[in-house]
């Protein structure tokens, strides 16, 4: 980023490179269309650009970007006034998959996908950042204005929704004599 | 180990194990939830992540022409720092009302109370310097829109609020009348502001945010402007000449926003 704002237009393209990957993955959870992700994604960096010289050097770039995005995400649903929810007849998300478990793979992710889709915003929103933009919790603390602390709750209900609606419910005595977790993990 | 480890190992196919592994799930209780029944959950969430979109090869080859046409004056305002565009927007408020103070000041400013100016000064000041810092500056906690509505409402009572400060015998005693002449003072000072905020915005449409915030600024901007130049404290003349000019800038920041989506 120091290189960009510097004004070397090769260090651009280096960003986009590394995270319109992450972008793309973290948008198109919510919006299931690519073009609609790809939108979004150009907007991000276009902001990026006109935000360029607010970028303090030595602070992370990760939760900077996903803060520009997440707000770019959030008018984009005001705007349209669309639901975040998924669409069930939407498969869009069995494209990547190839090979024999292709098909297996796909179910399995429009599966998962559904069940994000049913869980409140903030918890969604933690979990998506941290599995699918690649963010550690103390950078999805950042991108959402939040604690650490609040963002580890905020994945853990997540997870436990999550796990109910994937037809999980019932808890695994082994795992749990296994595991004895504290209130708020260690990282 | 740690959890950005452990999602990285599901997402790559791998079922993370070992003593590290255990070491992590005794004292995080988040990634102990993904291991659960056979690991469910993280497989499942591994696989959905390990999805992606079809890529547009010309994604950055559009990015590059949307960011060749950031040229001109408005493209060089809207990248400046943001502590520069905060401050410039605070010296636009300070231009109009030394401006208006110079222009011409209310009969009875010799008598005004020194404890409505402090009250006013500080009231006004902090609603206009909240609403710059929450329009300019990058936040990840934007407020629900009712907040901005809210804060709007709230730069629109502020007028009649300060007509309950210790006023002079002048304010106490004025008519409705000149509140058109009010307005169009007002609304005439405060436009630099509004040009800049335009210019500021980093949106190609403003948002519903910036519509509020750029609204309660401008609004607050023209009541304190004529709170220097008009002695009247008539509630209806407060209301048709000074409130009015915040409801104005709102309805023009929404023509400009609607403006922005035709083209």
């Amino acid at each position: 980023m120091t290189a960009y704002i510097a004004g070397e237009k090769a260090a651009f393209r280096e960003l986009f490179k590394r995270y319109t990957p992450l972008l793309q993955r973290a948008m198109a959870r919510d919006l299931r269309s690519p073009e609609e992700a790809n939108d979004l994604v150009q907007q991000t960096f276009l902001h990026l650009h006109r935000s360029r010289l607010d970028f303090e050097p030595g602070r992370k770039l990760k939760p900077w970007v996903f803060t520009i995005a997440l707000n770019l995400k959030r008018e984009y649903f005001r705007r349209s006034k669309r639901r975040h929810e998924t669409s069930l007849e939407d498969d869009r998300i069995a494209e990547p998959f190839e090979g024999p478990r292709g098909q297996e793979r796909s179910d399995a992710a429009r599966e998962t996908a559904l069940a994000l889709s049913t869980l409140p915003a903030e918890h969604r929103e933690v979990i998506e950042l941290h599995w699918f933009g690649g963010l550690s919790f103390p950078e999805v603390a950042e991108a959402v204005g939040s604690t650490v602390a609040a963002v580890k709750v905020r994945a853990h209900r997540g997870y436990v929704a999550l796990r109910a609606r994937l037809g999980d419910q019932a808890p695994d005595p082994d795992r749990v004599a296994d595991v004895k977790p504290s209130p708020e993990g260690s990282h | 180990m740690d959890c950005p480890e452990i999602r990285d190992a599901f997402v790559k196919g791998e079922l993370p194990g070992g003593t590290a592994v255990l070491e992590h799930l005794r004292s995080c209780r988040q990634c102990s939830e993904l291991f659960l029944h056979e690991a469910e959950l993280g497989r499942s969430l591994a696989v959905a992540a390990g999805g992606g979109m079809p890529f547009e090869d010309d994604l950055f080859a559009k990015l590059e022409a949307d960011v060749a046409q950031e040229t001109g004056l408005r493209a060089w305002l809207r990248s400046r720092p943001t502590r520069l565009r905060f401050v410039a927007a605070v010296l636009s408020v300070l231009l109009a009302v030394g401006l208006g103070g110079a222009l011409h000041q209310r009969a009875d400013f010799a008598e005004y109370p020194l404890a409505r100016l402090v009250l006013l000064l500080s009231v006004y000041a902090a609603g206009i310097l909240i609403a710059f810092g929450k329009e300019l500056y990058l936040s990840a906690r934007r407020g629900s829109h009712s907040d901005h509505v809210g804060l709007f409402v709230g730069a629109l009572a502020l007028p009649f609020l300060i007509a309950f400060a210790p006023a002079t015998e002048a304010s106490r005693h004025a008519g409705p009348e000149g509140a058109l002449g009010c307005f169009m003072y007002g609304a005439l000072l405060t436009l630099p502001t509004a040009a800049l905020l335009w210019a500021f915005d980093r949106d190609d449409r403003p948002s519903l945010r910036t519509v509020c915030l750029s609204a309660v600024a401008l609004g607050l901007s023209a009541s304190l402007v004529l709170e220097l130049h008009c002695p009247s404290g008539n509630a209806q003349h407060l209301l048709l000449g000074h409130a009015s000019i915040g409801v104005a800038w709102l309805a023009a920041w929404f023509l400009v926003r609607r403006a922005s989506v035709r083209s």
